[in-house]
Formats: structure tokens, C-alpha cells, sequence
């Protein structure tokens, strides 16, 4: 941000005109993308703060929270709840298998380190209707867990509802995580983890005193990112559990605006989702503006 | 040989187990999803469809016509996405281009504001924004049009397109162009004959995963496009709930470019850069 400073300079003539040009030009490659994003983006993100706090009849007020408390305070625990325990979830799968991957070098961890990666790309319309069909009561897990006896299909395992959500976002953010903490985890210098090896440390010994410890910013990136995509996510929610009780803060958004146009309850809603991300937020903010996007 | 001892047996045995349970992790659900494409008659207990063909496949491929109830043709949402996702690139590369490049190689006034906006979207929940855009495009007319559809995802876009175009820019050292300018070339030619071929692959990649991310786009078009805008997605949602096979075989359609675009992509993969996709 100190930048503008830098280059503004008091010299006349010919000198002055190229610095000027210095920094007007690679604004102007920037004007379009930043206006775009400034229309698109940050205005409607201000506005939806804004109108969170507007009712027709009486200006600002704090009507719209009140009304989102007593209608939706399930469901703001309950996309908490599916947020932290996914998240967590994904988390520790994801270290098992950079840890894996980083450790055994044979042929079956470089598939497992190629393989991981397929559902990254899949969107979340598709991993939707996957698990629809995956999950169902009669279902292929199901079906697979009755013939290995785990589950009388007479009374199969319910899924559509937190565990199923878990799951499936565990599904989609697991090999993400996997993407950027594995990044992480190869960044660590044998030499570490021999020399823990040769003081005698085991696996578990190698994950929390060497992996971890040495690659703490990148996980935490990777779980902000996931925390964050999860409070955030419409379409999965949508699909898997839909209307019921409870659902996600998303799916009431929707609900809101579609069934009763009523804005200022989803704009109340939508408030308090970006209020849950905060911490993350700041936390992804910081970090990658100061240390330059193009570090992992 | 050395024989085994029975902790090493027990660490080989527990690889073992993550292994089979990764791999059912993994495929478990993809598997059902093929399964359900190709099922005629599939009714529980059966562990597998008692009768597999191919007709749903030709009749939403729009090969043979049905007058099933509940079935569809995805040639018309299939036009519809590709339209927008084309409209899309192109829109999405122009402005991201100059833009990633000024990123990377110029000390540009405001820089910290700039990233922070460029950051905020895969910081915050972007629902919201969708929400208040539709208010917005409502009065402007722009909702369940190609133009509405087409902003949305231009806005979802701009962000990766920049950051990855920005980062094809940065890999590439700041010599070689100054090497040109000092023979004699123009800034210009510097950048068309140095600068650009040099990142033509990591601007490619980029492109492409503009191309998907339209291709895939659900909340922005589910708010803004419908309901006259019909693409892809907009469809396996319509089909889920009456139709399973037409719903499993346009998810089928979906998933092929995703994971070609894993496969091919690879070198130029940065996690940060891609996170809440779809």
C-alpha cells in the first residue's frame, strides 16, 4: 500500500512524465477487473450488510435479527455444527494422507497421491446428486453395509441429514485440504525427518513434533479455506436435505428470498454467515496480503 | 528377506486398512453414480440393477426420443451452458489478463486494497451477494437472461482467472523482457514476443478453469438465470428429484471435464487458488 508514496516523485520534466506513466499504467490494466469486482462484488456484499438492518416500515432497525433468531437460531447451531465437525473431519483425513504420501514412496503412494486428487474439480451440483444415490435409504452404502451384515436394510441407516452432509462435504474438501497441506508437507527437508527417525520417533512422533509443527500456516490455510467454503455452500445442502429441520443457513437464505421475497431476513441471515467466517476471514486476509498470493 | 515383526505386521496392516477404506471413500459414490446412469430396473434389495442399457443414455443425449414422463433432452441446457461458459472466457480472460499482469510485475498504488478485494470473495460466503444482485438485476431487467447469467459468472470467475493468470506472469523472470527492451523492442513487442508465449500455458490452464467454473456454476444461476436460463446444473437439479437416471447421466457429463481438467492440470495446481469450486 506504501507503494503510491514510492513512486509519486517531485522531478520535472521528462522524468516526472515517466513516473507518472510508472504507476498510471498498471492501473489502468487493473481498472476494469477492480470496477468489475467493486460493481459485482463488493457493492451487493455492503448492500446485503446494509439492508440486514432495513424494514419497510420502520428505517433501521434490528427487526430482521430478531425475527432470524426466532425463526432460524437452529439453524445457525446446526450449520455451525456441520462446518466444524466436516472441517475437522477433513482435516485429520487430509493429514493421514499427506503424511502417507509424503512418507511411503512406493508405487502404491504415488497412485494414492495421484487419486486423491479426482474429486477436487467435481462440483458441488455433482457431488450432490452422488450422494443422493449413495446415501439413499436403499442406497449403494446401504446396500454395500447390508451384505457385509453391517445394516438391516429393513431399517437402513438415514442419511439425509448431518452425517450424510458431513460426509459428503468431507468427500469434496478432504482432497482439497490434502492439496495444499501435502504442498506443505514437501516443502520439509528430508534431513528433519530423519534426524527425528534416527532419535527413534514413530510415525505419530513424526506427525506432531515435525509435519505439523513445520507446515502450521499452510493447514491453517486449508482449513480456513474449507471452513469458509462450507458455511458458505448452497447447493449441497440444497440437494442433500433440502427443507427439512434443521437445514443450513443457506438453504433458509433461499427459502427467504424465493418463497417470500422477504430480503431483509436473508440479508439478516446472509450477515450472520459472513459473522461465523469472520475470524478465518481476517485471519486468510492478513496472511495472504501480506505475504503475496503467490507463495502457498 | 527379513521377516516381519509383528508391529512392523500391525503398521502394514493398518496401511492396508486406510488404504481399502480411501478407496471406498473415494469411489463409493462415483460408482453409484455410473450404476444409476445405465439402470433400467434397479428395485431394492438388489445389490445391482437387474437390467442395464443405455437408454438413458441416448434419450438425454437426444439420440432417440421418449415419451417417458419425467424424461429430458440435455442438448438444449447443454447449448445453453456452453454459450455462457464461451461468453464467459472470453469476457473473463481480457479483463483478467492485463490485470493478473500488473499484479505481477509492476508495484501498483493501492496494492494491498486490491488484493483484498480480489481475496475477499473466497473469504466471505458469496450467497449474500448473489442475493442483493438479484435485486439489482431485477430492476435492471437482467435476471433470466443470458447477459444476467453471464455477469454472475464473470464475477465468480475474475477472481481465480486473476490470481492464476497473475501467477503465469510472476514465474516468469523479469529478464527476458528487459533482455528484448534493450535490443530495441517496444514494450509492446516485448510482451507479445517474450512475456505472453512464455505464459501462454499457465494463462491456457487458466482459461480453461474459467471455462469449467461456468460450466459448473449453480447459486449464482439458480438467483439470477432462473427460471428461463436452463443450463446443466440448473437441469441435474430439476431431474434429481423425479428422475434419477437423467440426473445421474447429466452429474456423468459434468464430472468428465472436471476430472480431465485434474489430470491435465496438475503442474499449475495451487490450492489457495481454486478453493470453493462448483
Amino acid at each position: 500500500m506504501s507503494s503510491a508514496a514510492e513512486t509519486k516523485s517531485e522531478l520535472p520534466g521528462q522524468q516526472e512524465k515517466g513516473e507518472r506513466f510508472a504507476w498510471t499504467f498498471p492501473l489502468a490494466l487493473l481498472l476494469p477487473a477492480t470496477v468489475l469486482m467493486l460493481v459485482l462484488y463488493a457493492w451487493p456484499f455492503v448492500a446485503s450488510i446494509y439492508r440486514s438492518f432495513l424494514t419497510t416500515e420502520e428505517g433501521l432497525t434490528l427487526a430482521n435479527y430478531q425475527k432470524a433468531y426466532e425463526l432460524y437460531f437452529r439453524d445457525v447451531l446446526f450449520t455451525l455444527e456441520v462446518a466444524i465437525l466436516s472441517t475437522a473431519i477433513a482435516a485429520v483425513l487430509s493429514i493421514a494422507i499427506s503424511t502417507y504420501v509424503r512418507l511411503a514412496n512406493n508405487r502404491i503412494s504415488r497412485y494414492v497421491g495421484f487419486l486423491y486428487r479426482l474429486p477436487i474439480f467435481i462440483p458441488f451440483v455433482v457431488v450432490g446428486q452422488m450422494m443422493r444415490t449413495f446415501l439413499a435409504p436403499h442406497g449403494l452404502l446401504n446396500v454395500f453395509l447390508a451384505q457385509v451384515g453391517l445394516v438391516d436394510l429393513n431399517a437402513p441407516l438415514q442419511l439425509f441429514n448431518i452425517y450424510g452432509l458431513v460426509l459428503s462435504f468431507v468427500w469434496k474438501q478432504a482432497p482439497f485440504m490434502t492439496l495444499i497441506i501435502l504442498g506443505g508437507f514437501q516443502m520439509i527437508d528430508d534431513a528433519y525427518i530423519e534426524a527425528a527417525r534416527s532419535v527413534g520417533a514413530n510415525i505419530y512422533h513424526i506427525i506432531v513434533k515435525v509435519l505439523v509443527p513445520m507446515s502450521r500456516a499452510t493447514i491453517a490455510v486449508a482449513v480456513i479455506l474449507a471452513f469458509t467454503s462450507t458455511v458458505g455452500t448452497f447447493t449441497l445442502p440444497f440437494m442433500l436435505i433440502g427443507g427439512k429441520v434443521p437445514t443450513t443457513v443457506t438453504v433458509d437464505i433461499a427459502h427467504r428470498v424465493t418463497y417470500f421475497g422477504d430480503y431483509g431476513v436473508a440479508n439478516a441471515l446472509g450477515t450472520l454467515s459472513y459473522l461465523m467466517v469472520l475470524v478465518t476471514a481476517i485471519y486468510y486476509l492478513r496472511y495472504s496480503v501480506r505475504k503475496g498470493i503467490y507463495e502457498a | 528377506m527379513t521377516t516381519m515383526t509383528p508391529k512392523r505386521l500391525l503398521l502394514k496392516s493398518l496401511e492396508a486398512v486406510f488404504l481399502v477404506f480411501l478407496f471406498f471413500l473415494i469411489f463409493g459414490p462415483m460408482v453409484g453414480l455410473v450404476l444409476w446412469s445405465v439402470a433400467i430396473r434397479w428395485f431394492w434389495p438388489n445389490a445391482l440393477p437387474q437390467e442395464v442399457g443405455l437408454d438413458y443414455w441416448s434419450q438425454a443425449l437426444g439420440f432417440q426420443k421418449s415419451l417417458a414422463i419425467g424424461a429430458v433432452s440435455i442438448t438444449e441446457a447443454f447449448q445453453t451452458s456452453m454459450i455462457i461458459a464461451v461468453l464467459v472466457v472470453v469476457l473473463t480472460m481480457v479483463i483478467a489478463i492485463p490485470a493478473g499482469y500488473a499484479l505481477a510485475k509492476y508495484a501498483v498504488p493501492f496494492r494491498g486494497a486490491i488484493l483484498f478485494l480480489f481475496l475477499m470473495p473466497l473469504a466471505f460466503p458469496q450467497q449474500p451477494v448473489f442475493v442483493n444482485l438479484l435485486l439489482t438485476f431485477t430492476r435492471m431487467g437482467l435476471t433470466s437472461t443470458i447477459q444476467g447469467v453471464v455477469l454472475i459468472h464473470l464475477m465468480v470467475s475474475l477472481v481465480f482467472a486473476v490470481w492464476i493468470s497473475s501467477a503465469a506472469f510472476k514465474s516468469i523472470p523479469p529478464e527476458l523482457e528487459e533482455a528484448a527492451r534493450s535490443v530495441g523492442a517496444s514494450k509492446m513487442r516485448a510482451f507479445v514476443q517474450i512475456t505472453l508465449p512464455l505464459a501462454a500455458p499457465g494463462l491456457l490452464a487458466s482459461a480453461v478453469f474459467v471455462f469449467l467454473t461456468s460450466l459448473d456454476e449453480f447459486t449464482g444461476t439458480f438467483f439470477i438465470g432462473l427460471p428461463f436460463i436452463s443450463t446443466l446444473p440448473m437441469l441435474l437439479y430439476a431431474s434429481s428429484g423425479s428422475n434419477l437416471q437423467f440426473a445421474s447421466v447429466i452429474a456423468i457429463v459434468l464430472l468428465i471435464p472436471s476430472i480431465l481438467f485434474m489430470v491435465i492440470i496438475e503442474r499449475f495446481l495451487r490450492g489457495e487458488h481454486i478453493a470453493g469450486v462448483g
